[in-house]
């Protein structure tokens, strides 16, 4: 099963004041540990950005990096402008993490440390949550 | 007795060491200070937000002494130079740190184009949320029109700025101030930049980083050692494996847009020098100055030759 993180809901319900930048550590803990709530250990899932503004390394390593390092199997990042990769590819490759991004015409992209990024994908074609397209590239089977 | 600290007549990151010499010298013996800015011509957002440091500074050490008299200010003598400071934010930080001495116009900080963030206080996380949303607002048609950065750099010019004021937050132990403004520099470049200046009169990087980083150093450990740890090594006070992002990435930042940055803490400075300047890498044996100083500078782009 697919889990589906909406982050800019989760900000909204994590910290008080009404932003849409995911800037400073205590934001990000704020965030991440709502949805460490909400989310099975080892679980796959698909984190969406969308509305999101600003994301300073701090979140990226906060949120993203901690998800994958300690809660998630697979996490698939949706909704992300370059911006957002910018600060999330090297706190991944820091770690030697990596993660999925899913391309706006839904094929998925790799992001951080190349090994792990392309087992990623393997595993989540092998478990058909994902297959080749006719062009070569892979995506989701089901949102 | 009082004792007089100069504030130099051009006030930037280059006459900050001679206001670091006169702070020293005249907190030498307790006595309650003078910060003279009435010869004042110009300052940078480095120098205001540094002068505001030294004044809190300067209250912390009349208040621990047993005196509970706040440090004076005279107010620069050209009506137009005190009117800038007061539209760069500069006063309504400073009343609450000094005795103010001059006239002070009731103006309130600008939203004209130079000033994209007045002299703003940072304390906590909720502070840095309020500047990086401002500078979004703000920044990103200067960005983009007057610097020629695509107008995709203006997101990773808030996450530097979100870095840089997080450094406060995390490992001052008290707060400091952000200013951000976009002037043309004659001096250096001929052409606009964006400089982002945060000053705080905290702990400084040597004292933040000693638990963890001393031993590792030796005896080379001390200010210069823990900037350059800070800096270049991405090293952090904490622990936890993800920390020291925030400088790396400001220098990744800078990188690509052939910025410059410098932090000063304690008695040492460090730069990463882009090719338009000739400023020097890293300086040990400067007067000694409560916290750290944080200097961003992003230029206009094009040939950037000096």
């Amino acid at each position: 099963m697919i889990q589906h993180i909406n982050v800019h809901e989760v900000l909204q319900q994590s910290v008080a004041g009404f932003y849409a930048d995911l800037v400073t550590r205590p934001t990000g803990r704020a965030v991440r540990e709502s949805i460490e709530r909400a989310l099975s250990a080892g679980t796959i899932a698909v984190m969406d950005f969308t509305g999101v503004g600003c994301l300073d390394y701090s979140c990226a390593d906060e949120i993203v990096a901690k998800l994958v390092r300690e809660k998630v199997r697979v996490l698939l990042l949706r909704g992300t402008s370059d911006a957002h990769r910018d600060a999330i590819e090297p706190v991944l490759l820091g770690h030697g993490l990596a993660a999925l991004c899913e391309r706006p015409d839904g094929t998925l992209d790799m992001i951080g440390a190349r090994e792990p990024a392309a087992a990623l994908l393997e595993e989540l074609v092998a478990q058909q949550v994902a297959a080749r397209t006719p062009g070569g590239a892979i995506a989701l089977t089901a949102a | 007795m009082t004792r007089l600290v100069e504030v130099p007549a051009q006030f930037d990151d280059r006459s900050f060491d001679q206001f670091a010499a006169a702070y020293a010298q005249a907190t030498a013996d307790g006595e309650r200070l003078l910060f003279d800015a009435h010869a004042a011509e110009w300052a940078s957002p480095y120098g205001l937000v540094g002068l505001l440091a030294a004044g809190a500074a300067a209250g912390r050490r009349a208040g621990g002494s047993g005196g509970a008299e706040r440090p004076l200010l005279t107010v620069p003598a050209s009506a137009e130079v005190v009117s800038y400071w007061a539209r760069a934010g500069f006063f309504r930080e400073a009343t609450d740190l000094f005795e103010v001495h001059g006239k002070v116009p009731k103006t309130k900080p600008a939203t004209e184009s130079e000033v994209l963030l007045p002299v703003t206080p940072v304390r906590a996380a909720e502070d840095v949320h309020v500047v990086v949303s401002t500078i979004q607002q703000r920044a990103s048609a200067i960005l983009a029109k007057e610097l020629g950065l695509d107008p995709k750099a203006t997101m990773g010019f808030a996450m530097a700025l979100s870095e840089a004021c997080q450094n406060i937050v995390e490992h001052a132990g008290s707060g400091g101030w952000v200013a951000v403004q976009a002037y043309n520099w004659r001096r250096k470049l001929a052409r606009r930049v964006v400089v982002i200046a945060v000053a705080d009169a905290g702990v400084g990087f040597r004292h933040s980083l000693e638990p963890s980083q001393a031993k590792r150093f030796g005896d080379r450990w001390g200010d210069a050692a823990a900037l350059e740890a800070a800096l270049i090594q991405g090293v952090s006070r904490f622990r936890d494996p993800g920390r020291g992002q925030g400088l790396a990435g400001i220098r990744r930042y800078l990188a690509r847009w052939e910025g410059k940055v410098a932090i000063r803490s304690g008695t040492a400075r460090i730069a990463i020098v882009p090719r338009w300047d000739d400023d020097v890498p890293l300086r040990d044996g400067l007067p000694a100055f409560p916290g750290s100083q944080v200097l961003l500078i992003i230029p206009e782009q094009g040939s950037t030759q000096a």
